[in-house]
């Protein structure tokens, strides 16, 4: 029975439009929702599969040992696609001359992701090459080619085995980002691996598995797989792992994505609450009703329970719908403009959305739907009953506690659900506070002025406490809009800034100290930008304040030994590239003691996340050992160094009189216009040992990820600007509802319409003029939070917003509660008159 | 007695000290009466109104309907009551915006559990001459059409006991007059008590009795009620 009153309601309710805006908010909420969570996860994971090619797949399993074949079969199982990659240190000969070389052993398949190049001569026209050299054929890189005077098709020998050179290598999508692999790569077949007779017991190589196949496949097994690792000997890592600035910029992406759609989802679920409350309030004369006719609790709770209900589930059908189209449009259009191939999502977004419409129904109409059941029967007589106000903090705590879930439910990650949400709701109480503070102020203000403002002034007063609440739906609507503008503009503008037009797009290694000034020269006769070269040590850091530390080396043989003692620090487990400076670096920044000024004391600087792994600071003494010479240095400042620029970046930095004396190479990064390529040939021909590493594919990459968070960011402001706007309809319609009583009598005792609709219009205008006054505040604090905690930028303040927030707040709030007021006057007095009976 | 009050009063505290809206009242009212309150604006007559049906709680003494003392229950037994003995007419109508004229009728029945509650409400409209307007929406329907169905829907659960509340107070005065016929030949014909609230005198004189309020007081009118 009262279910099908609960239909009949809301069929002519949903026909006659009065629960446009409940049903509006949660559709919003769920088209939101699923459309940011589908469209971000494509997004993210088009991203990954593209930038999975400097990978050469889409995981890696590295291992010291050779990896269990059951491991292998259970991957092919789970319909992975595998190649081997082997990697290790070794002399090569050819022509009676001897150079280290880096041998490379791949199967079949490999790249999985990503493409080799390879060309006829050395600095020749590359091409994208499909395959691996045949068995007793090598494919070498351009440097080894001057430094074994090499030909393509001489013979070149590695450990007891002879390869042809059949190709010049020129591009591996894994050689990685690291510019210190200063020995050149010689690429063999797998099936070769054995016959060099290299592979001893002991001997250090580097397997790797590479993986790739579907994320589910990939997910599953590496469930299966992560239980059975060893830390010391297996490492399993995506591209989003580690250091570089490819995944650095992946997982920056990734929250800035899921921090904007944070947003979005948190102004939608506003929109739900404020629009909740309206909902209820319009069925109070329905529940009084009711409850004249007789109606017990329980039927009036049934019926409006299920009323809610249906609206609900309808809501969510239209915005899944509504949200899927959505995504697809943007989807498409990204795709054509990109010309790129976004994955599709799982039903995760699906769940998400339908959950966020539901429960923000729920929960956001719980203390509503508590009040208008408590309705007293006889506001039938008497229309200004509402009940009683009492337990409003149960409307608190579950909108709070509604707020918390859904950001925890979207992001999963409890940390960044708290931190948002603790800021939010203290940025909430000051909203509430100040408002009621200028509320105060502008009621003195008023009394000095004209007659439209006096009775602006003196609504607003009136209406303080409705006001300061109605000012912190106002104010926290244009603070998220605030907000999402400038994580579009300041945020990626910064991001940006670090990836110039002309970012460096080669580096330089292996570069003799006898060649640095002619180079130099070279650089500035052919107009080249190059930064500033960086000599290059390679030594060992063996021992911090006398303990030696545990080395990779020393690891292994405690393997077999006894356990690792638990204090002993662990070293880096491979030889370090140091460098001496008098200045310090661009993009560093000393953290804690301080530059040294010349000064021939020896003294290292050390990078602040390195000097936190080591758990050491000022003052700790690092020993090293360089080529057999063994020397101590006390730590004289800690760096934080921006792992994002395409500068040489280092752990270690020395003064001059510490390293100056030993034997070094240089290193620096160039610009170089992709259409001056053909330059290079000529630029380093005569420095034959010079190494080049060629990062436009990665800069290309770290372009693209930019660029799609700009559109995906774009994507999210649009919605959060649709919802703002829901949200500051909703709220200006629930207060002309009050105010519309005062209206007709001002109207009835002659009030002219002129007067009337500016006296409105004023109030909102400040109204508006103050939220967005307090929203910018808030937004300015926001902003220097995520600024300096989550996205490690350099904090600032953004002038402009302060002159953009009051303003656009006095518009949109002052133009809305004016049309909403012209509705009201528009219609005759007796007409009024009526609508109050 | 089919309503009975003791004693019955109601107070309320303003900032300027206690309001006696309404002072002790006695009164009887026998099953199938009809009786109006007349009275001043502001002179208590809804107050008496909401109290005799258990809308409102008084201050101190008792009000009982069919002998079952109203101050005894808590909320959800007075609405049993309504539901059980009760009809309301108002004087804004009030009827569900969202219902049509036949929906709004059968309401009161269905929240009662009368399974026949949609045959009862068109026999009900078609005595109030409203057959045609049974899918009709309120605001599709003139005020003296809404308030034919508000009449409608007070009878529908063949209450003992009908209270009306200025039911003519929003009509004109031909469409008063002709709301007026109807509700009494519909009394009439159901023998139901009416207790109605009214400052039309003209209406009050219809009644069997007719009682007079005057700043809280109530007394009884014996011949010229003007």
């Amino acid at each position: 029975m009262w279910a099908r009153i609960s239909w009949r309601l809301l069929k002519q309710e949903l026909r006659r439009g009065e629960l446009t805006i409940m049903a509006a908010a949660i559709v919003l909420s769920v088209t939101a929702v699923l459309s940011l969570a589908l469209f971000t996860e494509r997004l993210q994971s088009g991203l990954t599969a593209r930038s999975a090619e400097f990978l050469a797949a889409d995981r890696v399993l590295s291992s010291r040992r050779a990896v269990d074949e059951s491991w292998l079969e259970r991957a092919r199982d789970e319909g992975l696609q595998l190649a081997n990659r082997v990697v290790f240190n070794s002399m090569a000969f050819a022509n009676d001359e001897l150079a280290l070389v880096d041998v490379k052993a791949v199967s079949e398949g490999y790249p999985l992701r990503g493409e080799l190049r390879t060309a006829e001569q050395p600095y020749a026209p590359e091409q994208v090459t499909q395959g691996i050299p045949e068995a007793g054929e090598a494919w070498v890189a351009s440097a080894l080619f001057q430094e074994l005077a090499l030909e393509v098709g001489d013979t070149i020998e590695v450990g007891d085995s002879q390869f042809r050179v059949s190709k010049v290598l020129t591009y591996e999508p894994d050689v990685g980002f690291s510019v210190f692999t200063d020995s050149p790569n010689v690429l063999i077949n797998y099936s070769e691996l054995e016959a060099t007779g290299l592979i001893q017991p002991g001997s250090r190589v580097r397997y790797n598995i590479l993986y790739a196949g579907p994320g589910e496949a990939l997910t599953e097994y590496e469930e299966w797989l992560k239980p059975q690792l060893n830390d010391d000997t297996h490492n399993w890592r995506s591209i989003e792992d580690g250091d570089s600035p490819l995944a650095r910029s992946l997982r920056r992406a990734e929250r800035f994505m899921l921090l904007a759609s944070l947003l979005g989802v948190v102004l939608a679920a506003t929109a739900v609450a404020v629009a909740a409350q309206r909902y209820c309030q319009r069925n109070y004369d329905v529940v009084a009703i009711f409850k004249t006719l007789g109606a017990q609790r329980q039927q009036i709770q049934r019926v409006f329970i299920m009323h809610l209900l249906l609206l609900t589930l309808l809501s969510i059908a239209t915005g899944l719908l509504l949200g899927w189209l959505l995504q697809g449009l943007v989807v498409d259009l990204v795709a054509s403009y990109f010309d790129v191939n976004l994955p599709p999502a799982g039903s995760r977004g699906y769940l998400l959305a339908a959950g966020t419409g539901l429960v923000s129904a729920v929960m956001f109409t719980l203390y509503p739907l508590l009040r208008l059941i408590e309705i007293p029967p006889l506001r039938v007589l008497n229309r200004q009953m509402t009940g009683s106000g009492s337990g409003r903090w149960l409307h608190w705590l579950a909108s709070g506690g509604t707020i918390y879930f859904l950001l925890w439910l979207y992001s999963q990650q409890w940390l960044l659900s708290t931190a948002l949400f603790a800021g939010g709701a203290l940025a909430a109480l000051i909203l509430l506070l100040v408002g009621r503070l200028f509320i105060r102020a502008s009621r003195q203000a008023g009394m000095q002025a004209g007659s439209a403002w006096r009775l602006a002034m003196a609504g607003l007063q009136r209406r303080a406490q409705a006001n300061s609440v109605q000012m912190l739906s106002f104010s926290t609507a244009i603070m998220l809009l605030l907000l999402v503008l400038a994580l579009r503009h300041e945020l990626l503008a910064d991001w940006q800034e670090q990836l110039p037009e002309d970012a460096p797009n080669y580096f330089l290694v292996n570069v003799a100290q006898s060649d640095v000034e002619q180079l130099q020269q070279r650089f500035e006769e052919r107009n080249v930008e190059a930064n500033d070269m960086y000599p290059i040590v390679p030594g060992r850091m063996i021992a911090v304040n006398d303990m030696p530390v545990l080395d990779e080396v020393s690891k292994e043989e405690q393997e077999s030994a006894e356990a690792p003692q638990s204090e002993q620090r662990e070293g880096f487990g491979r030889e370090l590239s140091l460098t001496w400076r008098d200045e310090l670096p661009p993009n560093n920044t000393v953290v804690a003691g301080e530059w040294w000024q010349d000064n021939a004391k020896p003294q290292v600087s050390i990078e602040s996340e390195v000097a936190e792994r080591l758990r050491v600071g000022i003052g700790d003494e690092l020993t090293f050992n360089i080529g057999g010479e063994v020397f101590t240095v006390p730590i004289t400042s800690v760096r934080e160094v921006n792992w994002g620029s395409l500068q040489p970046n280092f752990y270690m930095i020395f003064n001059t009189a510490t390293l100056s004396d030993f034997p070094a190479t240089y290193i620096s990064s160039f610009n170089l216009p992709q259409e001056r390529k053909d330059e290079l040939y000529q630029l380093f021909r005569p420095f034959p040992q010079v190494s080049l590493i060629d990062l436009d594919a990665i800069i290309d990459q770290l372009r693209e990820v930019i660029e799609q968070v700009s559109i995906a960011i774009l994507f999210v402001l649009i919605l959060v600007i649709i919802a703002g706007i829901l949200v500051l309809l909703a709220q200006v319609q629930a207060s002309m509802e009050e105010r519309e009583k005062e209206l007709v009598i001002l109207r009835t005792l002659g009030a002219p319409a002129k007067l009337l609709s500016r006296s409105v219009t004023y109030e909102f205008v400040i109204l508006g003029a103050i939220s967005g006054f307090i929203a910018t505040l808030a937004m300015e604090l926001s902003l220097w939070i995520l600024q300096t905690q989550v996205f490690e930028l350099a904090a600032s303040v953004h002038w402009r917003f302060w002159l953009i927030g009051p303003l656009a707040g006095a518009l949109i709030v002052g133009t809305m509660g004016r049309v909403a007021c012209a509705r009201l006057i528009r219609r005759n007095t007796a007409q009024l008159i009526r609508r109050l009976a | 007695m089919l309503i009975q009050t003791t004693q019955l009063t109601k107070n309320v505290e303003t900032s300027e000290g206690i309001l006696h809206i309404l002072q002790p009242t006695d009164l009887q009212i026998s099953a199938g009466e009809t009786v109006a309150i007349v009275g001043a604006s502001g002179s208590g007559k809804s107050t008496l109104l909401s109290l005799l049906a258990g809308l409102d709680l008084a201050s101190d003494g008792k009000v009982s309907i069919d002998n079952v003392n109203l101050g005894d229950l808590d909320e959800e037994q007075r609405a049993k009551v309504r539901a059980d003995k009760v009809g309301f007419i108002f004087q804004s109508f009030l009827l569900i915006p969202s219902l049509t004229a036949l929906e709004n009728v059968m309401l009161p029945a269905e929240l009662a559990g009368n399974k026949e509650a949609e045959q009862q409400a068109r026999e009900l409209l078609g005595n109030v001459g409203l057959s045609d307007r049974l899918t009709h929406y309120p605001n599709q329907l003139s005020g003296g059409e809404q308030q034919r169905v508000a009449i409608a829907r007070a009878f529908v659960g063949t209450p003992k006991i009908l209270f009306a509340d200025e039911p003519t107070g929003n009509l004109d005065s031909a469409t008063g007059h002709k709301v007026e016929d109807l509700l009494f030949e519909m009394n009439q014909a159901s023998g139901t008590t009416l207790v109605m609230v009214t400052h039309d005198t003209e209406l009050a004189k219809r009644c069997q009795r007719v009682l007079r309020m005057d700043a809280g007081k109530l007394t009884e009118v014996t011949g010229d009620v003007g």
